[in-house]
């Protein structure tokens, strides 16, 4: 066991590394760089003074002269030292950026996952053992619905109803007097409140990488579950004179468990994209936004921050995952599959 | 005279599908004493599986047990009998389930699946033993271990915490057999238990079943299609086709004077081994479809006896003596022939 952990780990890493070369050349593809959109800005408030002599000065004094191999080094070897580097736009630490915006992102992709969870295994357990039942229908056709419906369609709807019947319309993570406030009590409470409406959006919207939402995780686990009620050792377990309830938990949920668990692990980052759209309709503080502005403005060492901490996550969630398998089945722990 | 354990008498089982209703057994009577092997024959799809099944009420939906009565006679520790109609129970019921894997178990086709292979075996048999009493888990350890003994597991203390997976077949049908016999029931359904199996470990599973038998005094019912398997085992024989039991009797009876055509077909098709190629008589012809049953007797369009009413009347049972029936109009005179004589006698 502990040797797959040492092997795995070490997958990890690797794996990362790799990911963050690429991230590192694709932000960088598209022509321009954050200079020349300075250039641009300069020249369209009708400054004249964008001289190719200030655009080397620029460049030289970010580092953006030198070519991309060592500008990667450079940004690895900071952000090994924990530095992030600089974002061009807000004139801030890229690394006080990205702690501010990313524990929201978690935040609201973890209660997500839970929402998923509690969802989807209980009604798709529900749906697969009643199958053609009248509740399996309406559980399947509320399904269809949730994965039809764009999730940004959810939240103006969530938004109208609660400025509606609510009396405020529940933008953001926390009311105004909270934004600034240090954490205290009361602003968890805050943020509970605020929180269900993204968490439900984001859990039950069809997200942007699929296998996200509730929809989706409901009828893997039904289609897995209806698969194993059939197979041979239920009716070994039925025989012995188990007990239905039992008999379910112990042996085909926890048989159809193991594709619903591999699943999860990539949920994780299709709910973090996922959420991107939801938090622009729903002006979220979350990091989604913020990582498409920084793409857009080409400030790289915020977006190429962002990417990295995601790409981690995910691995890591992967990682996770992977173990709950391991746990799950002993001919994965064991090496046999 | 044998003490009679169960008693099945017009059991119908049909399958509601979507494309119309499955008649998979379609009346079938079988008596099995307690002590004694019955093996039940026919080929695939006949409904001698969903009969097993029956037993235990574990038939999968859509399949339903219509009508028909299984009598179990069930003996208390005072020594008295009870009559249980299984047919009767709720199959998610508490009365069935302390029928099931107590007193009637059952073992499977596919020794491969039939065992989870995300909990050791001992866990598996661990469970079976402490479902039908207050064993603590210790004691049922030992249960199990003793138990894979007997199934002649060699290192019994060893395997009991490996997962099934890592055993070959043949010890996994072992693995299913002590877990059948675990809590010391007084009948085994056997489905076709070795089918799976390669010869030499199908040999060695068949004399453990038979040795286990005498030891623990169980009746078991066999079901396959084998019939030197039937040969080999069987008290009593009762023969499938289409959903009815066409001829039931001795095995003496069976192999030495069979009187069904589709009887004397199934025993004319085995290869002996003195025997050329080309003296093989298959049976013609394939079983029919279970949404178009012939009229008449099922068999008569695979019949070579077959006569013209053969396809209009539906044979009844007929008595050849006191354990020998059979359904087949080529009998039905001969039988009230001989009661009109013995009226006039």
């Amino acid at each position: 066991m502990w040797k797959y952990i040492a092997r795995r780990s070490f997958y990890m890493i690797f794996t990362v590394w790799v990911i963050s070369i690429i991230t590192f050349v694709v932000i960088q593809l598209p022509p321009g760089d954050y200079v020349s959109k300075i250039m641009n800005q300069m020249l369209q408030a009708g400054g004249s003074s964008a001289t190719p002599h200030l655009e080397e000065a620029l460049r030289a004094q970010y580092g953006l002269d030198q070519p991309m191999y060592v500008q990667y080094l450079k940004w690895l070897g900071n952000v090994l030292q924990g530095n992030f580097g600089h974002s061009f736009t807000y004139l801030k630490d890229a690394k006080e950026i990205i702690w501010q915006r990313l524990p929201m992102s978690f935040v609201l992709a973890f209660g997500s996952l839970i929402l998923v969870i509690v969802l989807s295994l209980p009604l798709g357990i529900y749906s697969a053992v009643n199958k053609y039942s009248i509740g399996d229908y309406f559980i399947t056709f509320m399904a269809f619905v949730g994965l039809a419906v764009p999730s940004f369609l959810l939240a103006l709807i969530c938004l109208y109803l609660s400025y509606k019947y609510g009396g405020q319309a529940l933008i953001g993570l926390f009311s105004p007097q909270y934004v600034d406030a240090p954490w205290t009590w009361a602003k968890f409470l805050d943020l509970l409140r605020h929180l269900w409406i993204p968490v439900i959006i984001v859990g039950l919207g069809s997200s942007v990488g699929g296998v996200g939402g509730t929809a989706i995780q409901l009828r893997v686990m039904r289609a897995n579950l209806m698969d194993e009620l059939r197979k041979p050792y239920v009716d070994t377990a039925r025989a012995k004179g188990m007990p239905e309830g039992r008999l379910l938990w112990k042996y085909p949920v926890r048989h159809a468990m193991v594709p619903f668990f591999s699943n999860i692990g990539w949920a994780l980052p299709s709910l973090i994209s996922g959420e991107v759209l939801v938090a622009i309709v729903l002006n979220l503080p979350t990091s989604g936004p913020i990582l498409l502005q920084a793409l857009m403005d080409q400030d790289m060492y915020v977006a190429a921050g962002f990417i990295l901490v995601y790409s981690i996550l995910t691995v890591v969630g992967v990682f996770i995952s992977d173990l709950l398998l391991a746990w799950i089945d002993p001919r994965i722990r064991l090496g046999r599959m | 005279m044998s003490e009679l354990l169960l008693e099945v008498k017009d059991l119908k089982i049909h399958f509601f599908t979507d494309e119309g209703v499955v008649k998979a057994v379609e009346g079938i009577d079988l008596k099995i004493e307690r002590g004694k092997t019955v093996c039940l024959v026919g080929e695939s799809g006949c409904g001698k599986s969903v009969t097993s099944l029956s037993f235990l009420q574990i038939i999968h939906a859509p399949g339903k047990i219509v009508s028909g009565e299984m009598v179990y006679y069930r003996q208390t520790p005072d020594g008295t009998t009870w009559e249980i109609d299984l047919a009767k129970l709720n199959p998610k019921g508490r009365k069935i389930r302390e029928i099931r894997g107590a007193e009637i178990s059952m073992i499977f086709q596919e020794p491969m699946t039939s065992l989870s292979p995300l909990y050791t075996v001992g866990n598996q048999i661990i469970e079976a033993i402490r479902l039908h009493s207050k064993a603590t888990k210790d004691e049922a350890r030992k249960q199990a271990i003793e138990m894979l003994h007997r199934v002649g597991i060699p290192n019994p203390d060893r395997l009991i915490d490996e997962y099934p997976f890592t055993l070959s077949g043949g010890m996994r049908q072992r693995v299913m057999i002590a877990m059948a016999l675990s809590c010391n029931p007084t009948m085994l359904i056997a489905d076709e238990p070795t089918t799976a199996l390669d010869v030499t470990t199908q040999a060695e599973i068949l004399d453990l079943i038979q040795e286990l038998q005498q030891q623990y005094g169980m009746a078991v019912l066999f079901i396959t299609h084998d019939l030197g398997i039937v040969a080999e085992v069987a008290d009593d024989v009762a023969v499938m086709y289409l959903g009815k039991i066409v001829e039931r009797g001795s095995v003496d009876d069976i192999f030495n004077a069979p009187k069904h055509p589709y009887t004397q077909a199934l025993l004319h098709s085995i290869p002996k081994v003195a025997m050329k190629r080309e003296d093989l008589e298959p049976i013609q012809g394939m079983v029919p479809s279970p949404f178009r049953r012939p009229n008449g007797c099922s068999f008569h369009p695979r019949c070579s006896k077959a006569m013209d009413i053969c396809s209009q009347i539906v044979p009844a049972v007929t008595a050849i003596d006191d354990d020998h029936t059979v359904q087949c109009l080529l009998y039905e005179d001969v039988a009230s022939r001989a009661e009109v004589e013995r009226a006039q006698s």
